[in-house]
């Protein structure tokens, strides 16, 4: 009688253990699930508002298709022949030379690039690549791409760089020089942002309070 | 309704009981509602700013309150090993023991539920937590499991002593057949609870210094010897300041049960520092911290080689038996162990786990005035519910409480 | 999924019937939860609690009355409760014919909230409608609006991240973003991102790396490491939490509900990478400094005592946009998509990278990889 009444209480215990073992579901791992879910994305959501209201080009590279913002109406002395109406060459030595005072180029050195190395002193309004065709300053990552070959391929897949729009389609990524600017490209030193002085008491003078 | 007039002349009786006393009596009594006072005014203050009033922080972010919960369970645990021999063994010696341990285990558990709640962030909405009005994360949250266990115990551990009260308040002997049923379950449930709560810890993967399969043996070892430990302080105090007989043999007993416990609790010890230590790891660190202190981080050293230092002599007496025969000794060895398992298993256990971080930063912890006069309080309502039950038990155990039919008053 | 059957929970009115319950829960089915059923069966709760306590005389007699007053469907037990409560002057405010009309909606609105159900368990319409108490309420004490959301998890979509070790530069701009954002208490200065700075050449030592800076950034010979809740697909702190209060939605987010948690700090404890906050005190933000867009299981106003965490910017990422520290990042360190959508970038960055993960040995699954160039 005893036994039996133990024997009833084992059963329920074991059932109750069995019971709570970890039930995850179908998937031993995320990825098992991305492999299993997979699917392109067509929902409701998308990053339309966000860009509404903004000029921008559709360009393809590679197998990426992407929105990318227009450039030449963010720059405020576009277009250049509206002062570089001769070739550079014919205008040294004018009063106008001075137009650019504040540019100094902190990019690469001196025996790799100089201000020709991607201004078309001929055709100002366009760029110019290393073999001398022209670039349009709408699509200057092309430029930037001759020699920083491993971020523009980052770039193109969406690990380089930041995004106009969120994370649903359709993709608007920022080129280059809306981060860096192509006369001094590195980022700077610079004070963070935030400093935590709760955390700070609590470490080090954790005891002392 | 037979029964239930008993009932009402016994709630009247134990009244009147734990009402009239000794001046020695009421002072303890009195001493016991002030520190309960004190205790719900610091609540009251906690309540209303929060627990940034504690030492606890988003780092060590348990603190005095869990300790004590975690080493209030191994007591309640404790009252079983009295049970065993006494109700399914039929070893006569305990009977008087087991009424006290029982009731130590009760007010254990009443303790251990007001740390919880007392930690609780939200005690408002504690509701959540009751089945079936709110939503219980069972199987998969230990903490559910605790809860229920908890309660389960608590449950049995206030009926058995209460129906065998019952009966020998109306003169009978209690049932056999009634009782044992409950006695063997709340055997099983004893262990339940414990090693329950050694889960609780074991079972984050997030700490390594409480994710190792030791955590729930060590927390019954030194369960089974800090538990009967206060069994015995509590016995001899009884037998002092009252007429209830316990005689030196239960007191033996009970610290040969003692003596086993903390042995093994101490080998247990040794094998969790040799695995430490011998060949630490990243995950040792949290030992490290404890017994050497860390970064010039050291806290938690002056408690752990106190526990650490009257573990072993304790243990050490105890083993002799010529020492532990000497009830002063005896005495003396509880006190203690008792002190050493309460450093250990709360502070001891409990603050390393979060320390250092899981990112390696180091926040010490330190109670504060508005926690430990919490912790009190909640401790002093123990002792004022101990206080109550034992006097009411002592009573009826006596013949001074028994049941008169109205007959034989008038 | 057999999940609402580990839910043992009794309905007073409070939460819908069991059934599809399941499909707000683990969100795996249609965004819509059936709303029009489980107002049906709440009807039928009421009438039938009210046929219960009087019987056949349900007449418009006084009692019934009484009980037809301004007031949405959790009614009859709650009532119950709440005249003995009156009785009690818990809750004189409510019923006392003295004071304004909007201190006794504030009451109503109070006393509704402390006795709703778990929003895991909501219908669509219950959701809806405790959103709009917490809109009203806020509204009531402090006279400006807020506008506050509950949108389910999208179909198709399973969030993930990913951070670029090589770029982040220690600029602590997404810190900022993230408690402006996240209406984060001020006081104590809570924030769920960390950035670690690490020394180069002693790879990933967590316990040596400074994430409490103050100097310019980047240092010589420093790299940078930012961490926050990780979200988990198998995450250890929802499994401890005894009441439920912290679930995985549908889409890959780990929420908690701040109004059903009753600040244990278990899953505190749990967290391996330390994505958990506590309200150790009453947070305060500014009023001028509220975000006042909200999610209900994001940005929106907490309370003390209760737990909360980053939930990937849920107020935004549910509308389509990027987290806002991810659109703060001045690097582009930081990556965020739909690890479903094969044409996500946080998906060709999982394929074309190397990437990793914190603690991996543990199991939990975390949806937050790290990479470099």
């Amino acid at each position: 009688m005893k036994n039996k009444n133990l024997t009833y209480y084992a059963l329920l215990f074991l059932i109750i253990v069995l019971s709570s073992c970890k039930n995850e579901g179908e998937y031993h791992s995320v990825s098992d699930r991305i492999k299993a879910e997979e699917k392109p994305y067509h929902g409701t959501l998308t990053s339309e508002e966000l860009l509404a209201g903004r000029d921008l080009i559709k360009i393809t590279e590679g197998e990426h298709t992407f929105l990318i913002p227009e450039r030449k109406s963010q720059i405020k002395s576009f277009a250049c022949i509206e002062c570089h109406s001769k070739p550079l060459s014919q205008m040294k030595g004018t009063d106008k030379a001075k137009a650019h005072w504040d540019i100094t180029i902190n990019h690469a050195n001196i025996e790799t690039m100089d201000c020709a190395t991607c201004h078309n002193g001929e055709d100002m309004n366009n760029l110019k690549s290393l073999t001398g065709r022209n670039i349009d300053f709408n699509l200057s990552y092309k430029l930037c791409a001759q020699c920083h070959t491993t971020q523009f391929e980052d770039w193109k897949g969406g690990a380089h760089g930041k995004k106009i729009s969120g994370w649903t389609p359709p993709r608007a990524s920022m080129t280059c020089v809306e981060c860096h600017n192509p006369h001094d490209p590195g980022f700077k030193q610079r004070w963070p942002a935030q400093f935590n002085t709760k955390k700070a008491i609590e470490r080090n003078e954790g005891l002392d309070h | 309704m037979g029964q239930f007039k008993v009932l009402k002349s016994l709630v009247v009786d134990s009244l009147d009981t734990i009402t009239k006393g000794s001046l020695k009596y009421h002072l303890w009594m009195g001493f016991l509602t002030i520190v309960i006072l004190i205790g719900m005014y610091c609540y009251s203050i906690q309540l209303d700013e929060g627990l940034s009033v504690t030492g606890m922080n988003d780092r060590v972010s348990w603190g005095l309150y869990i300790s004590n919960f975690t080493f209030l369970v191994g007591v309640a645990a404790a009252a079983v090993m009295l049970v065993m021999p006494t109700y399914i063994l039929k070893d006569i010696d305990f009977k008087q023991a087991v009424l006290i341990g029982e009731g130590l285990a009760v007010s254990a558990l009443i303790m251990c539920i007001a740390f919880v709640i007392a930690d609780m962030g939200g005690p408002a909405v504690l509701w959540h937590m009751i089945p079936g009005i709110g939503v219980f994360n069972f199987p998969k949250s230990m903490l559910a499991w605790d809860v229920i266990v908890l309660n389960v115990y608590l449950f049995i551990n206030i009926s058995i002593p209460f129906y065998i009260l019952f009966r020998h308040y109306q003169g009978k002997e209690a049932k056999h057949n009634v009782y044992l049923p409950g006695a063997i379950l709340s055997v099983f449930w004893a262990v339940a609870i414990h090693l329950v709560t050694a889960f609780l810890y074991q079972g984050l993967q997030a700490r390594p210094f409480w994710n190792n399969a030791l955590l729930g043996p060590r927390f019954l070892a030194s369960a089974f010897a800090a538990g009967p430990a206060l069994i015995i302080l509590v016995l001899a105090i009884i037998k002092r300041f009252t007429e209830f007989k316990v005689e030196e043999k239960t007191i033996k007993k009970i610290a040969m049960i003692v003596t086993v416990a903390a042995q093994i609790n101490l080998i247990m010890l040794i094998s969790e520092l040799f695995k430490e230590f011998y060949a630490p790891t990243h995950h040792s660190e949290s030992a490290y911290y404890l017994f050497f202190g860390l970064h010039g981080k050291t806290a938690l050293l002056p408690w752990i080689w106190t526990a650490i230092t009257l573990n072993v002599i304790a243990t050490a007496m105890l083993t002799f038996n010529k020492l532990r025969n000497n009830l002063n000794v005896l005495y003396l060895c509880c006190i203690m162990l008792f002190v050493a398992i309460w450093i250990e298993k709360g502070f001891g256990l409990i603050v390393p786990g979060f320390i250092p971080g899981p990112y390696g930063k180091i926040v010490e912890y330190l109670p504060t005035g508005i926690e430990v006069g919490v912790t009190l309080g909640i401790w002093a309502l123990g002792a004022f519910i101990f206080t109550i039950l034992a006097k009411t038990a002592i009573g009826i155990e006596l013949g001074k409480l028994q049941f008169k039919s109205k007959k034989d008053t008038v | 999924m057999s999940e609402n059957k580990k839910w043992y929970s009794l309905d007073l009115g409070l939460n819908k019937k069991k059934g599809s319950s399941g499909s707000c829960g683990c969100g795996k089915t249609e965004g819509g939860c059936n709303s029009h059923k489980e107002e049906l069966s709440a009807e039928e709760f009421y009438e039938a609690a009210i046929n219960a306590s009087i019987g056949e005389e349900r007449h418009k007699d006084g009692f019934e009355q009484v009980f037809d007053v301004k007031m949405d469907r959790r009614t009859a037990f709650k009532k119950l409760t709440a005249s003995l409560l009156i009785g009690a002057g818990a809750v004189s405010t409510s019923c006392s014919l003295t004071t304004s009309g909007d201190a006794k909606e504030k009451a109503q609105i109070d006393w509704e909230e402390q006795f709703k159900g778990n929003y895991k368990l909501m219908t669509d319409d219950e959701k809806k409608k405790t959103v709009d108490r917490l809109m009203r309420s806020y509204e009531l004490r402090t006279g400006k609006n807020i506008s506050m959301t509950a949108e389910n998890a999208a179909e198709d979509v399973l969030f993930g991240y990913a951070f670029n070790i090589s770029k982040c530069q220690g600029y602590m701009d997404c810190v900022s973003a993230c408690v402006e954002e996240n209406n984060q208490d001020r006081n104590s200065e809570m924030q769920y991102i960390r950035i670690h700075e690490m020394k180069d050449g002693e790879g990933f030592k967590f316990d040596k790396a400074d994430d409490n800076y103050y100097h310019e950034v980047p240092q010589e010979g420093h790299f940078y490491m930012g961490t926050q809740c990780f979200h988990c697909d198998d995450p250890p702190c929802v499994d401890v939490c005894p009441v439920q209060a912290t679930w995985k939605e549908e889409d890959g987010l780990v929420v908690i509900d701040y109004d059903w948690c009753i600040g244990c700090r278990y899953c505190m404890a749990a967290c391996p990478y330390d994505g958990r906050r506590f309200n150790w005190s009453k947070p305060e933000v500014p009023e001028n400094e509220v975000n006042k867009n909200q999610h209900y299981l994001g940005n929106r106003m907490r309370k003390k005592g209760v737990m909360e965490k980053c939930t990937f910017c849920v107020q935004r990422t549910r509308k389509g946009k990027n987290p806002a520290c991810v659109e703060a990042c001045p690097t582009g360190a930081r990556i965020f998509g739909n690890l479903l959508d094969p044409n996500s970038s946080i998906r060709w960055v999982l394929e074309n990278k190397k990437v990793f993960r914190l603690k991996e040995d543990l199991g939990t699954e975390p949806k937050f990889w790290y990479f470099m160039d």
